[in-house]
């Protein structure tokens, strides 16, 4: 599984730099949103896989075997990064609506215009 | 109880208040209030961890390496008082330089968003907290840079939010992997547990050099610096001063950060590479600038230039080393927040910060061609102003490590950024403005517009810059203190474990 996994991140990593490459901003944008899926899944995959219980300690019991349980914390930072892309997500493309408003272009090679030549 | 989660209320307590306040001058003078109540309370702060030495609160009382921690030793309390002291001059000058469009549209409420990540990013004790803070510095600079949507200003911020983007994932794969690896997020724990390992499997840990790649993106360093000067001249002057003076510093201060609590331990792997960054980001910075005619690009450029000088005073990682970072850090905000401020002036005034259709602002406003003297002068380390002190003081650090050569390329770099400021000096100030066809004065003639708030906020920067170069000795002082403190990282981990 954790193998699968890995594999799988390097695919999003590999497609999410291309897009970012891309000269449509449109796919830059959606390149991002790869890459932050990609690394929303390394700190799930870094944490550790394994089909187990909740990481509740039983009523009655004082401890709990640490090999049935799974680490919550991971979840809990992938949770917080989720949020944290979603309004970077919502952000981003309002940006990229108003910029073509103002420009109607697609084309990062337009952005060059406050350079100086 | 100590006061440190107030340092995140204030700002907090002031983006609320300022969603239900419509009046404009009300909201103007409560930003102006809270900017004066977090510099007092950075000031209480910065005496009590002198006094106490590290002061930390556990959130929601859970100990140590499982509550989030906020902790506060001498340099994240000297960090705080500077970052206090810019961003109350900042607002003071918004009053006036921001318009009214923007000021109505809760501009302050963004500003104070920054302030809240700046002050978070600090304090924070917790890596993953951190990561947080950034986020919220970061959402608030985003929406700064674009607010407005003037053409220039959405191409600065497609730029700069991409590859602050690309940085946060760097870092938050770093933490993800070095969580892993570690099994903790605080950073005391995590120092503990490096200190323990001894020897590391591998020099390439890819989860420090995605950690040290996110925070040199942020913090514009030599290879990944080309954010910066892209975006940075883009937005209104008041928000680029900002910028200038808090968000790069915030990257540059986690570096140091981690690098004192566990990357030191593989300093024969690390000290090489943060050396010759720094040494490149200086150089290449400063050569970068002489090229360029626009009043803010040259001092964006001169950012990067500065924060090499910071990096390689953390690459000596001696007392003298660390020292004289700590300081030039906070010279930097100071000195270089002020420049842009006056470049703020300028482009109100002329309506163009070309340094070719610019000159003889000496004469007309002397007081604002001082108050650019002070700062500009300061960044190239003219006394008895801040930065003689910074730059000697990295000099010195250079020569006692026998690094002679880096001081002699510190010394270079000091004379290009004096021919910059010389250069700008002479363009927007000195030069006379010959009209030899006559209709040349017509074209930028001066709008005349009031300046009294912007104005004071320039000077108390520029009144700080002069404490600190005449007054550097305790500030000196202090700033070995804290060199000691980071060096001496055990104390650090005892305390917040305790």
């Amino acid at each position: 599984m954790e193998l699968i996994l890995a594999i799988f991140i390097g695919i999003l990593y590999a497609g999410g730099v291309y897009l970012v490459l891309r000269r449509s901003i449109v796919k830059v944008i959606l390149g991002i949103f790869v890459l932050a899926n990609a690394t929303n899944l390394i700190i799930f995959l870094a944490g550790g896989i394994k089909r187990s219980g909740e990481a509740f300690i039983a009523e009655g019991t004082e401890s709990v075997d640490l090999a049935t349980i799974s680490d919550p914390l991971p979840q809990a930072l992938i949770l917080t990064a989720i949020v944290i892309s979603l309004g970077i997500a919502a952000y981003i493309l309002a940006l990229k609506y108003k910029y073509f408003e103002v420009t109607e272009t697609h084309d990062l090679d337009q952005l060059s215009k406050t350079d100086q030549k | 109880m100590s006061l440190l989660p107030l340092l995140i209320i204030v700002p907090f307590t002031f983006i609320i208040l300022a969603l239900f306040i419509h009046n404009v001058k009300i909201k103007n003078a409560l930003s102006l209030v809270l900017g004066l109540a977090n510099l007092a309370l950075a000031f209480y702060i910065l005496i009590s961890v002198n006094n106490a030495e590290i002061i930390k609160t556990q959130m929601g009382s859970w100990p140590a390496p499982f509550g989030i921690t906020l902790v506060a030793d001498r340099f994240s309390a000297f960090m705080i008082s500077i970052s206090a002291i810019v961003f109350l001059s900042v607002t003071i000058y918004s009053i006036q330089s921001i318009d009214k469009e923007r000021l109505k549209n809760n501009y302050f409420l963004f500003t104070y968003g920054i302030l809240m990540g700046v002050n978070g990013s600090f304090i924070a004790g917790d890596i993953f907290n951190l990561y947080v803070w950034f986020e919220v510095m970061l959402m608030s600079s985003f929406i700064l840079i674009s607010f407005g949507g003037e053409k220039a200003q959405l191409e600065g911020s497609i730029k700069y939010l991409i590859l602050n983007l690309i940085s946060s994932f760097f870092f938050v794969a770093g933490i993800g992997i070095l969580y892993g690896k570690m099994g903790s997020l605080n950073l005391a724990d995590l120092a503990l547990k490096f200190s323990q390992i001894g020897d590391f499997p591998s020099l390439f840990e890819p989860s420090l050099i995605l950690l040290f790649v996110g925070f040199a993106i942020k913090g514009a360093l030599f290879p990944f610096f080309f954010w910066l000067p892209a975006s940075y001249h883009t937005p209104p002057p008041a928000v680029s001063a900002l910028f200038a003076g808090l968000l790069t510093k915030v990257g540059i201060y986690s570096l140091i950060r981690i690098y004192t609590l566990f990357l030191h331990h593989y300093d024969y792997f690390w000290n090489p590479i943060i050396l010759w960054m720094g040494i490149l980001s200086m150089v290449i910075g400063v050569i970068t600038a002489t090229s360029q005619f626009d009043f803010r690009k040259i001092l964006s450029f001169h950012i990067i230039s500065q924060v090499g000088y910071v990096v390689i005073g953390l690459a000596f990682y001696t007392i003298s080393g660390l020292a004289a970072a700590i300081f030039f850090l906070g010279h930097n905000m100071l000195s270089k927040t002020n420049t842009f401020l006056v470049a703020g002036w300028v482009h109100r005034e002329k309506g163009t910060l070309n340094l070719k259709d610019l000159g003889d602002m000496f004469n007309k406003h002397t007081l604002w061609g001082i108050l650019f003297f002070i700062s500009a002068f300061s960044l190239a380390g003219l006394p008895p102003l801040s930065g003689f002190a910074g730059k000697y003081l990295i000099i010195k650090a250079g020569i006692e490590n026998n690094q002679v050569f880096v001081a002699m390329v510190a010394l270079f770099v000091g004379l290009f950024t004096l021919f910059s400021m010389t250069k700008i000096w002479i363009e927007v100030f000195w030069k006379n403005t010959k009209n030899e066809k006559g209709n040349n004065e017509q074209k930028i003639k001066s709008n005349g517009l009031p300046y009294k708030y912007m104005i004071t906020g320039s000077i108390i920067l520029a009144l700080s810059i002069i404490v600190m170069g005449v007054g550097a000795k305790p500030i000196v002082e202090f700033c070995e203190t804290a060199a000691t403190d980071l060096l001496n990282y055990q104390k650090y981990i005892n305390f917040v474990l305790g």
